[in-house]
């Protein structure tokens, strides 16, 4: 009966114990904590420095602005499946669009070779202005149909595909029509962009070879 | 006299008050060129970068000093060392089922059905027709795919961990362990950690909509740099 107690004891001290730890560490964090966010870490510049540093805070947003790009851009957001076409801060036209869907197509048989189909990121510009594009079919288009690679290049040459007008924006992607509208607002593509019939039009025409495209 | 002494009293408050005034400016004016001289370095690249602006509570994806998305934040707490500001890189996202890429092999037995120009529609023919596109569950990897709850580690030692508001599907469990983990775990790491030099720096972000975490899982690669103001 003693031995019971005293290991009662002794688990309810050690419980004790823990809470007030464990307390201890809580009240101190959250002491730490309310320091956060450190507003002190820049330290107010002296008084005869003030009109120094307006004029480079002024420099550098003079800078920043030059970065910006010029005329109308693009800008492509591949998670949403959403075209932006842009002029300075304004929004122009926003356009539901099909991205690359992410799939791995691998090469059966002894060459190995494999394709990612995503839709590159980054800044790129407009290369080329095609209308009444043919698709040039790549090998990854034969090897998914099961088809033989042909060839001659007469064999790989399809029109109708691409829509009636293709922006080039490098490495073989293009932003172009589609037969398949109803898949647009998802990633269904190789890579390049799929947009509609009347918002490629309007892209097209607004936008000169040079452009930027920001794909994110 | 009194006049004087009055007059010089007050010029003296309005003094001491503009010398009050210009401190927290100047502080402010300091923060403007820090910020600014961070962006800068990043925005002169033409690659994509992220502003988390702590007391604005929000995340934004940048390039060229553009606003490429927003995300605003629901809720967001802290514990540990509060010096995490200043430019930061992305090191490593760790979520516990990270979505996998489809692998197509045409000719082999689990690609019988090889994604043509229009990817299949898998279950197409036993699923009631679907109303919209949006329906439809295509062998892609898409924004739907991405995990609802994850975490970055940056290269400065802080740990974010970013959640939709109501994406635990881990249950009761799940709300236990991160209980035991904020409310105990944490701590006593943070009080015995920082005497080994272990000091934590924990952040967690919840967000609003499940979309927004899932796109901030999509749009932050390994490696993206960005600046915590």
């Amino acid at each position: 009966m003693t031995i019971k107690r005293i290991l009662i004891a002794a688990a309810a001290l050690l419980w004790l114990g823990f809470l007030s730890v464990v307390g201890a560490a809580y009240f101190i964090g959250l002491k730490q904590a309310a320091g956060w966010p450190g507003d002190d870490r820049d330290q107010p510049i002296a008084e005869k420095d003030v009109a120094k540093t307006e004029k480079n805070v002024q420099q550098l947003e003079k800078r920043m602005s030059g970065l910006l790009p010029r005329g109308p851009y693009i800008v492509i957001d591949t998670a949403q499946n959403r075209l932006f076409l842009k002029n300075g801060g304004q929004v122009v036209r926003e356009a539901v669009v099909s991205c690359g869907s992410g799939v791995v197509l691998e090469e059966p048989g002894g060459k190995k070779r494999s394709w990612v189909f995503d839709t590159p990121r980054g800044e790129f510009s407009v290369k080329s202005k095609i209308t009444n594009p043919y698709w040039v079919k790549p090998d990854w288009a034969f090897i998914e149909e099961g088809e033989t690679i042909p060839k001659g290049m007469e064999d790989r040459i399809e029109a109708g595909t691409l829509g009636d007008y293709a922006l080039g924006f490098g490495q073989g992607f293009f932003i172009h029509g589609t037969l398949y509208t109803r898949l647009l607002g998802r990633n269904v593509t190789h890579g390049c962009v799929r947009v509609g019939d009347e918002d490629l039009k309007a892209i097209f025409k607004a936008v000169p070879v040079g452009a930027k495209i920001y794909i994110y | 006299m009194r006049k004087i002494i009055a007059i010089a009293a007050v010029a003296a408050v309005g003094f001491a008050a503009s010398g009050a005034a210009a401190g927290p400016d100047r502080a402010a004016l300091a923060k403007k060129q820090s910020s600014l001289s961070s962006e800068y370095t990043l925005a002169k690249d033409s690659n994509f970068y992220f502003v988390f602006d702590v007391l604005g509570r929000k995340i934004e994806l940048r390039v060229r000093g553009m606003v490429l998305r927003t995300w605003p934040l629901q809720a967001m707490r802290f514990w540990g060392r509060p010096d995490l500001a200043g430019s930061v890189a992305l090191v490593r996202k760790t979520t516990l089922k990270a979505p996998e890429r489809i692998v197509i092999k045409p000719g082999e037995e689990e690609a019988a059905a090889p994604a043509p120009a229009a990817p299949a529609v898998k279950n197409a023919a036993s699923a009631a027709a679907p109303a919209t596109a949006a329906d439809f569950d295509l062998e892609a990897l898409e924004l739907r795919d991405m995990p609802k709850r994850f975490s970055f580690d940056f290269d400065n030692g802080l740990h974010v961990t970013i959640k939709a508001k109501n994406a635990d599907e881990r249950g009761f469990a799940g709300t236990l362990t991160d209980a035991w983990r904020w409310y105990v775990d944490l701590p006593l790491r943070n009080l015995f950690g920082s005497r080994e030099g272990k000091a934590i720096s924990e952040l967690e972000l919840t967000f609003d909509e499940e979309k927004d975490a899932q796109s901030i899982y999509w749009h932050f690669f390994d490696g993206i740099k960005g600046i915590i103001l």
